[in-house]
């Protein structure tokens, strides 16, 4: 893709902008990295999101698959991977709290079985 | 800065819809509230559910995922944009609604190619494995009816499959119905025998939805290639549940449903070998949309969904499997340790853990399905469940008569819990130990009488 015209005012040539782009992706994609406490705070956030779902079986899956995806990543080693999982994670995060907004307007009146003779 | 400003109220909203007694005001509209009040459905949350005369406290646990598996929540929110702002009809080239809904269904095309290993140009979308398998059976044989007027195919295979093929049979076709093992698998050397100069199609599904066992694949397709007959597999339970490669079973043709992979109902997907090209007449004929195989519009907001679920396949499928795997030994170890006379129906080496097919001696099946209704399972698949004989897939496997009205097909997913499972087992093991005690059949067991033996007085 053409530089944009605006873009490339300040910069001497073509060579130097894409250059100069390059590494301030690079910067940007290190300041990505998330620190242990925003992996825990999202960890957390995922696990909150999904006991406000109203069905049973979702709301069971949402805190198994997170805390058993979190169990598996925790190995991860290098930035690049540790940032797609975080960023994997955030979008996660995401469809949950839409989902779980869907799933309430919608529920059924009556719950399921393995909620009712839990109480 | 604005998710500050939206989080409170979004968690105040929550907290309200979580609330059991709180649920939102349901202003139905004119036909919805018609309809409720037409069905003789009586729900309410402290008296339960009361339907075609059955009451029950609470909605049943699922364990029926080979009839249909629920929507996985992320499939859901893949699709929904494309019901509210994003309806554009795919075929117009004329404006963003339809260049978006273009770009949408291309990429769920991709998706699901890459699940089995195929290219996209290979994939052909139609409204479920039901028309697929029509397409493919009907559709093959139709164009090559010149030259070749017969079809192998199994005993154990879906109804739209023998229905075809029965369709075809009344054309003038020959059909050969493969026997199976009493383990569920097909003989490969009566497959080879049966392959004619003039055979146009295999067709052997992958995975049965009865009683689960998974097929040899590989082996079917080296024969097939040996004597360079298209082959056919219905791959609706495989898909998402085991590997599937296009290349590596050597399939031609392969039937792919939206609703067996947590996707929507009313999609399917085709897929067409291009080299070597098979060719299909199409079965829905029209403007010549999917490449002329089948015409109509393409239904954006389910073939989304589909998309969306076999991405999601490819990723948790180990994990599933894992999962489904370890569900499926707590459920039969459950049930084999408290009672006695449990059979599992098909091989247990070979089948797909989810799909558990177990038949319990001694006991009347249809008074166990009624005693089972906190248990959402199934005997025989819903396609068969209408008629009152036993199943066409347990007779075939040499199963008894009696052994096959008693039989229940467990379904395990991927949202299935443990709670679940051992709720299931004290259920089941509960309702057949108070039917056994009523049996005088099972009271003569118990002394000792054979009950082949018995010369039973004609009255």
């Amino acid at each position: 893709m053409p530089p944009n015209k605006r873009n490339v005012e300040g910069c001497c040539t073509a060579g130097t902008f894409w250059k100069l782009k390059l590494r301030a992706s690079m910067a940007s994609a290190a300041a990505k990295t998330p620190t242990r406490s925003e992996v825990l705070s999202l960890f957390r956030c995922l696990l909150r999101t999904g006991r406000d779902f109203c069905d049973y079986n979702v709301r069971e899956y949402t805190k198994r698959r997170t805390i058993d995806a979190f169990r598996s990543n925790r190995s991860l080693s290098d930035q690049q991977s540790v940032s797609a999982a975080y960023a994997d994670g955030k979008e996660q995060l995401a469809i949950a709290k839409r989902q779980a907004i869907v799933y309430s307007l919608y529920s059924p009146k009556v719950k399921s079985i393995m909620e009712l003779n839990q109480v | 800065m604005a998710s500050k400003f939206l989080a409170s109220p979004i968690r105040r909203f929550l907290a309200k819809a979580h609330r059991p007694s709180a649920s939102w005001p349901r202003h139905l509209s004119t036909a919805a509230a018609a309809a409720e009040a037409a069905s003789s459905v009586y729900e309410d949350p402290d008296a339960g559910i009361v339907m075609k005369g059955v009451r029950i406290s609470g909605r049943p646990l699922y364990l029926d995922m080979q009839a249909t598996s629920p929507l996985d929540p992320r499939v859901l929110d893949a699709m929904l944009p494309f019901y509210t702002a994003r309806y554009g009809n795919p075929h117009s080239r004329t404006h963003l609604y339809g260049w978006e809904s273009d770009l949408a269904v291309e990429s769920a095309r991709a998706q699901v190619a890459a699940l089995v290993n195929a290219s996209p140009k290979e994939i052909v979308f139609t409204s479920g494995a039901t028309e697929c398998n029509n397409i493919s059976i009907k559709g093959v044989m139709h164009f090559y009816r010149d030259k070749k007027r017969h079809v192998i195919t199994t005993q154990t295979e879906h109804k739209c499959v023998l229905d075809s093929c029965r369709h075809l049979q009344q054309e003038g076709f020959d059909i050969t119905y493969l026997k199976v093992g009493s383990d569920g698998i097909i003989d490969l050397e009566q497959l080879r025998s049966s392959i004619r100069p003039d055979t146009g199609l295999v067709s052997v599904m992958a995975v049965n939805n009865e009683i689960g066992v998974i097929q040899p694949m590989e082996e079917i397709g080296k024969i097939c290639k040996e004597f360079n007959v298209p082959f056919h597999t219905d791959a609706a339970q495989a898909l998402g549940k085991i590997p599937v490669d296009v290349d590596k079973w050597n399939v031609s043709l392969m039937s792919l449903s939206g609703h067996k992979v947590y996707g929507p109902k009313g999609v399917g997907a085709l897929y067409l070998r291009r080299r070597p090209r098979i060719r299909v007449e199409p079965q829905m004929n029209g403007g010549g949309q999917e490449r002329g195989i089948r015409s109509g519009t393409v239904p954006t907001p389910l073939v989304v969904g589909m998309g969306a679920a076999c991405e999601l396949a490819m990723k948790e499928m180990e994990y599933d499997h894992k999962r489904v795997s370890s569900l499926q030994e707590r459920l039969l170890n459950g049930i084999k340790e408290k009672i006695d006379g449990v059979v599992v129906n098909g091989s247990l080496e070979k089948r797909y853990p989810g799909n558990l097919n177990i038949s319990f001696a001694y006991v009347e099946g249809e008074s166990l399905l009624m005693g089972l209704k906190e248990v959402a399972v199934s005997s025989g698949s819903a396609c068969t469940s209408a008629s009152l004989e036993p199943s066409y897939v347990l007779r075939a496997l040499g199963v008894e008569e009696d052994m096959a009205h008693t039989s229940i097909r467990y379904g395990i997913g991927r949202f299935t819990t443990e709670e679940e499972i051992d709720r299931a087992v004290e259920l089941t093991v509960k309702q057949v130990e108070k039917l056994r005690e009523m049996s005088p059949l099972y009271e003569m067991v118990k002394e000792g009488i054979d009950i082949k033996s018995i010369q039973w007085a004609q009255h």
